[in-house]
């Protein structure tokens, strides 16, 4: 457990000290005051626009975080042989990987938690009411990254950078579509269609399901139950990706 | 006493899938003794590093056993008593070279929190990197890493060093100060198993050898032992009526002999030197011999 902890921390220094990550920052910081300008624009829905824009804010750059310092976590230790002096410590590669994986998930909690921060001063500043669901949807941004992040890990530890990213928008895209497609398949007579989204459905990590930023525009609260639920959906998944990324990193020559 | 023992170790590697297997190592037996420096020599591609892998589980072999300090299982507890060097020395750029030992050293879990902060500032200063333990490790110099990665070695006070090519591309001075630590280190009770291709280094610095050839262990055995394999003779140097001369003597008495002739038809003896072997010219006569001929087309 210490030795997950050690890497942990170290990682977190790792991506601190990587200067994409600042590009990032910016990208995510210009975005949420992005929606305080867009709410200035329309005095009729500048709270609802704020909230919608900063919200989406948060989220793709949690996502793009990520995915891209997702996939290249371990493979940049496989690429500069870094991992060969690491490994030699006493650490199980499982250890490692779990450690990578903590490191890039605190920094990630901590970019959403600095963002939220902002939004919260940017909703204070309009008089949008903060509620619990602003809590709730920053939960499902996290466990979305989550996901993403064990996905991106997995594919990287059998393929080339540039078909992990590739690989994992993939499926963030046909995640957050599969609602979608259950949806038509219940009205589609095609006994293809129906066969190809029930795979989908249970094939794919469901992200709309941790789409709870809309419940802040409304003022509705989520119900904890459902909270629970889907967090327990969430972690399944991650825990399922990282299971398979250690069987097949526990094999690796790293010659 | 055997600190590890390899036992019938086979590895092939596939370049691509569909390219037939090669076999590095065919089978190979030795043991890592306690209490010395043993160097580990062979031709390049002959299959140290892949060996080296293998000890520390960086790669799985086909077939053969690994004994560690008595056991089978490679655990966390042995990790705990090696120390290990990969070949090119890169490491963490982002971390200071102080931070890089701190972070290794907690890794190892073998020292308490003071402890470990008092060793890394002593393997600073012994590896004469004390200086520029606040400077990140991308500006560092070949040198400089190779140094602190033994350090990084060393860290947790291993039984066993195991160094893939530590003077490699280093300049004399580097490559001295470095086999002046190895020797300390190994003086304070570290056992070494290094490889290595400078001969004359290793010459000074192992008493024992493991030589790979083809695939298999060519050699093992003391360092003295292999230097009186080939017979040793003596060079006189001498001026017989103003011209040069030189005459061998294969033992110590037809030397002697040979002098007190030399001296009654009254000869200038100027010089009677023990013309030794050296390590290198052992290997390209033994090691390397059978290569000359041989074209390699594996590197495409
Ligand atoms: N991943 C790999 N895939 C294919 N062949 C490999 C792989 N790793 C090593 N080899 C081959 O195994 C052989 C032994 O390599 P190894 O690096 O162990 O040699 P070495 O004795 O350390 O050589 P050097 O002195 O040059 O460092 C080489 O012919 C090399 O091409
Ligand atoms: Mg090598």
């Amino acid at each position: 457990m210490k030795s997950i902890w050690i890497i942990a921390k170290n990682t977190y220094r790792e991506i601190i000290r990587d200067r994409i990550i600042y590009a990032l920052i910016v990208f995510a910081i210009v975005m949420v005051g992005g929606a305080l300008a867009l709410g200035q624009l329309s005095f009729t829905e500048q709270a609802r626009i704020s909230a919608n824009f900063g919200m989406a804010a948060i989220h793709l750059s949690s996502v793009i975080i990520a995915v891209f310092v997702g996939s290249t976590l371990v493979a940049k230790e496989i690429d500069k042989q870094t991992i060969l002096s690491i490994l030699s410590k006493p650490l199980s590669r499982t250890q490692f990987l779990m450690g990578k994986s903590f490191g890039l998930i605190l920094i990630i909690a901590s970019l959403i938690l600095g963002l939220s921060l902002i939004l919260v001063f940017v909703f204070w500043g309009l008089g949008v009411p903060i509620t619990s669901s602003f809590l709730v949807a920053i939960l499902g941004i996290l466990i979305e990254s989550l996901i993403l992040m064990g996905l991106a890990l997995m594919f990287s530890s059998f393929s080339s950078s540039f078909m992990v990213v590739s690989l994992t928008i993939g499926v963030f895209l046909i995640g957050h579509w599969v609602e979608n497609l259950n949806f038509l398949s219940k009205k589609s007579s095609s006994v293809i269609f129906i066969l190809f989204a029930k795979a989908s459905v249970y094939g794919f990590p469901n992200l709309e399901r941790f789409n709870w930023r809309d419940s802040i525009l409304y003022g509705e609260s989520v119900p904890i139950d459902e909270v629970l639920l889907t967090t327990t959906y969430g972690l399944g998944w991650w825990l399922a990706f990282l299971v398979i990324t250690s069987l097949i990193f526990r094999n690796k020559n790293f010659a | 006493m055997n600190l590890v023992e390899v036992q019938d170790l086979k590895k092939s590697f596939k370049r691509h899938f569909w390219s037939e297997k090669k076999t590095v190592l065919k089978g190979i037996n030795f043991n890592i003794p306690s209490g010395v420096i043993t160097g580990f020599l062979g031709a390049n591609g002959a299959g140290k590093t892949t060996t080296m892998k293998c000890l520390l589980n960086l790669i799985f072999q086909d077939s053969g056993n690994i004994i560690y300090f008595g056991k089978s299982e490679f655990s966390s507890e042995v990790k705990k008593k090696i120390g290990f060097l990969p070949e090119h020395p890169y490491f963490y750029s982002y971390l200071t070279g102080k931070e890089f030992l701190l972070f290794y050293g907690e890794l190892s879990r073998t020292l308490s929190k003071k402890a470990l902060i008092d060793r890394t500032e002593s393997l600073l200063k012994r590896v004469d990197l004390y200086h520029a333990k606040d400077i990140a490790l991308r500006n560092y110099s070949k040198g400089m890493l190779q140094k602190i990665g033994f350090a990084q070695a060393l860290i947790h006070e291993p039984d066993l060093l195991i160094l893939d090519e530590p003077m490699s591309g280093l300049d004399p001075d580097g490559r001295h100060y470095l086999s002046e630590l190895i020797k300390e280190s190994a003086r304070e009770g570290h056992s070494v198993f290094l490889s290595s291709h400078l001969l004359h280094d290793t010459e000074l610095l192992c008493e024992n050898l493991v030589i790979l050839k083809d695939g298999t262990v060519f050699y093992e055995g003391s360092t003295k032992d292999i230097l009186n394999t080939l017979s040793t003779q003596y060079k006189i140097s001498y001026l017989e009526e103003n011209f040069q001369k030189i005459i061998f003597e294969k033992d110590q008495l037809q030397m002697q002999s040979r002098l007190k002739e030399l001296v009654a038809k009254n000869c200038i003896i100027e010089k009677v030197e023990k013309d030794r072997v050296t390590l290198e010219e052992y290997f390209v006569k033994n090691v390397l011999e059978k290569r000359k001929n041989e074209v390699h087309l594996d590197h495409r």
